[in-house]
């Protein structure tokens, strides 16, 4: 596939355009699910913003046989798909939104082009989530294996409950539908391959690299990313913000919308 | 918690978006080894294994919360000791009291546990052992198509006469070593594109390919084959002009093993004969024979990678090529299938996109 026809990237990455304003949001989900991660939040936005949403390469409705084990074994790869989105639609001065590994995926991608990037808003953000020497990242390595477990189990044959439920098939539109209620369902390879990607990821030394503001958005009680991963963050990328939400766990997004919004807010309008 | 729900033989627990547990019944008690006022009030994510915290989080929560439900999910509970204890879950929200809460229930699962686990394994060494087959495979192949190239080259001087004419019968010996050569020259082609099929590397290159074309290609190479099995071959006209979107060799590797088959398994005196024509967008090759037929417990199976239709004929081939054919036409957007009847003959159908001749645009597909 020629890399530099836009059409051929919006399906790959299942690109949704929506939202009126000067400034660009391009909303980035993490590992788990989709796109419709931002559901709760971008209706706040769409009236002062242009909204970008996509799903990974392997993620939601993204193409998956455009899904290659090497370029999507890293990181990097999935920077790429960030990348290749904003050349596709000629994005500039985007504020990336990344939720989770989104947030070090958005760091690599500004990074590599820092002119495409006004800002970074990191919502849960985590440069490594296992222990080192002098670094708490919340887990140890078999804390992962038995995630990797849990995953396996949970992607086995007869409960298949996160399997993909049916096949994308462009020939029975009649079953798309169908698949759009499939949130969180992916190849269990792809998640897996995902899921090694970002928790064996170590990318503290990018952190010093990026030369664009951020806002570091880190909840209270945040099994993923503990408060110490967020000092850590604040410390090392110049120019970061930091804010601790009240909003508890992970997905802010999700379980605390309104705050989520707000402090995004408070942000984008200083 | 009433009666009915402490109870009932399964755990239940009630949490708000924020994770704190707001109710759990008797059943969930005894599970965990906790107090209800240990339970009550704090987070879920205190009785999960750590993995179990993070998969709440990444896909629990998230499906509950946008899909209103989830069913089947596998935790690993963390018990008051220290234990873990493996557990389906259901979840699904509601409102009450004013609240939003998710509701779930949890099964234990003490023997499937371990059956999965050896599911898991034995999936796990399969693969692995799969993997191992395709690289030996690809790497077969591949050393095997050297010497094969020199058998081709230097037939193919001889042919040409450089060193002093051939007899009439050193002719047709030669022209049986040319023919053997190209035969195995396929059956490797297939035996490779099967070990990159299963390593997922194929790659198909599209662009337009004019269907008479194809057909005259693969014709050449078998021409010679119809004569000596005592077979006509017929051609039927086709549209003119008529194109398929597809990638060109993979497309004749598909012809050259239908019209191989159907070579093999029609018996002397018999008929063989390809169509193609255009409906719509799609556009259909169609190889036709007047063979013994297949039956119909085998017409999906034949597709299957190493499986043969039991006939008296000695064995005939490893059964690869049109598991490959099928997958090499899904790849290009298209599909394979079969009619047949019994005593009257098979047709097999390739049906691709259609395509104007002049479009020639490349891409790359991987598969």
């Amino acid at each position: 596939m020629p890399v530099n026809d836009p059409q051929s990237i919006i399906r790959r990455n299942n690109v949704k355009i929506m939202g009126t304003g000067d400034r660009t949001l391009l909303f980035a989900h993490g590992f788990g699910c989709d796109q419709n991660m931002w559901r709760f939040i971008v209706p706040a936005f769409e009236h002062d913003y242009r909204i970008v949403l996509f799903d990974y390469v392997g993620a939601g409705n993204s193409d998956v046989s455009q899904w290659d084990e090497r370029r999507y074994a890293t990181l990097e790869g999935y920077s790429r798909d960030i990348l290749e989105i904003c050349e596709a639609l000629d994005l500039r001065q985007v504020i990336l939104v990344g939720h989770s590994v989104s947030s070090v995926i958005g760091i690599l991608a500004a990074i590599e082009q820092p002119d495409r990037f006004e800002r970074l808003i990191l919502v849960g953000p985590s440069p490594r989530y296992i222990n080192d020497t002098d670094y708490v990242g919340g887990f140890e390595r078999a804390d992962i294996e038995g995630l990797l477990d849990m995953m396996d189990k949970n992607f086995i044959g007869w409960a298949n409950a996160l399997a993909p439920v049916i096949m994308k098939n462009p020939d029975k539109p009649e079953l798309a539908a169908e698949l759009e209620e499939s949130f969180c369902s992916t190849d269990p390879r792809i998640a897996r391959l995902f899921a090694q990607a970002t928790f064996f990821s170590d990318n503290r030394d990018d952190l010093e690299k990026v030369r664009i503001p951020s806002l570091i958005m880190q909840c209270s009680e945040d099994a993923i990313a503990p408060v110490e991963v967020g000092d850590f963050l604040h410390a090392r990328l110049a120019g970061s913000t930091l804010r601790r939400l009240q909003a508890t766990g992970h997905c802010p997004h999700v379980s605390h919308p309104e705050e989520t919004i707000r402090v995004m807010r408070e942000y984008l309008e200083n | 918690m009433n009666d009915l729900m402490n109870a009932a033989p399964c755990g239940f627990v009630s949490f708000g978006d924020d994770g704190i547990i707001r109710a759990v019944n008797q059943g969930l008690i005894e599970l965990v080894g906790y107090t209800r006022a240990e339970l009550e009030g704090k987070h879920l994510e205190s009785i999960f294994s750590v993995g179990g915290k993070v998969f709440y989080h990444t896909h629990f929560l998230p499906l509950l919360r946008l899909q209103g439900r989830a069913e089947e999910i596998y935790f690993a509970l963390r018990c008051k000791g220290g234990d873990e204890v493996p557990v389906l879950i259901n979840g699904v929200r509601s409102s009450r009291d004013g609240e939003v809460v998710n509701d779930c229930i949890m099964v234990r699962m003490r023997m499937r546990r371990r059956y999965e686990d050896e599911i898991l394994r034995a999936k796990k060494e399969a693969e692995a052992a799969s993997a191992a087959k395709a690289k030996f495979l690809s790497m077969m192949s591949h050393d095997l198509r050297t010497p094969l190239q020199a058998i081709s080259g230097y037939a193919s001087v001889l042919g040409q006469e450089f060193h002093g004419p051939l007899l009439e019968a050193q002719r047709d010996d030669l022209a049986q070593i040319q023919n053997a050569t190209r035969e195995l020259s396929r059956l490797m082609d297939d035996i490779l594109t099967f070990a990159q099929m299963e390593s997922g590397r194929v790659q198909v290159r599209l662009r337009s390919v004019p269907v008479d074309e194809a057909l005259e290609r693969a014709e050449s190479l078998v021409r010679l084959r119809f004569t000596d099995a005592e077979l006509a071959y017929q051609r039927e006209p086709l549209e003119p002009g008529l194109a398929v979107k597809a990638d060109p060799d993979r497309l004749q590797q598909i012809l050259l093993n239908l019209v191989t088959n159907a070579i093999k398994f029609t018996p002397a005196g018999g008929r063989v004969a390809t169509a193609a024509e255009r409906e719509g967008d799609r556009a259909r090759i169609r190889v036709r024979d007047t063979g013994p037929g297949i039956p119909g417990e085998y017409l999906d199976r034949i597709f299957e990678p190493f499986t043969q239709v039991e006939t008296t004929q000695a064995n005939q081939g490893v059964g690869l090529g049109l598991a490959i054919s099928r997958e090499l036409a899904r790849a290009m957007g298209g599909d394979l299938t079969v009619e047949s009847l019994l005593g009257k003959g098979s047709t097999f159908t390739i049906e691709l996109p259609a395509a104007s001749v002049s479009g020639a645009g490349m891409d790359v597909v991987p598969s």
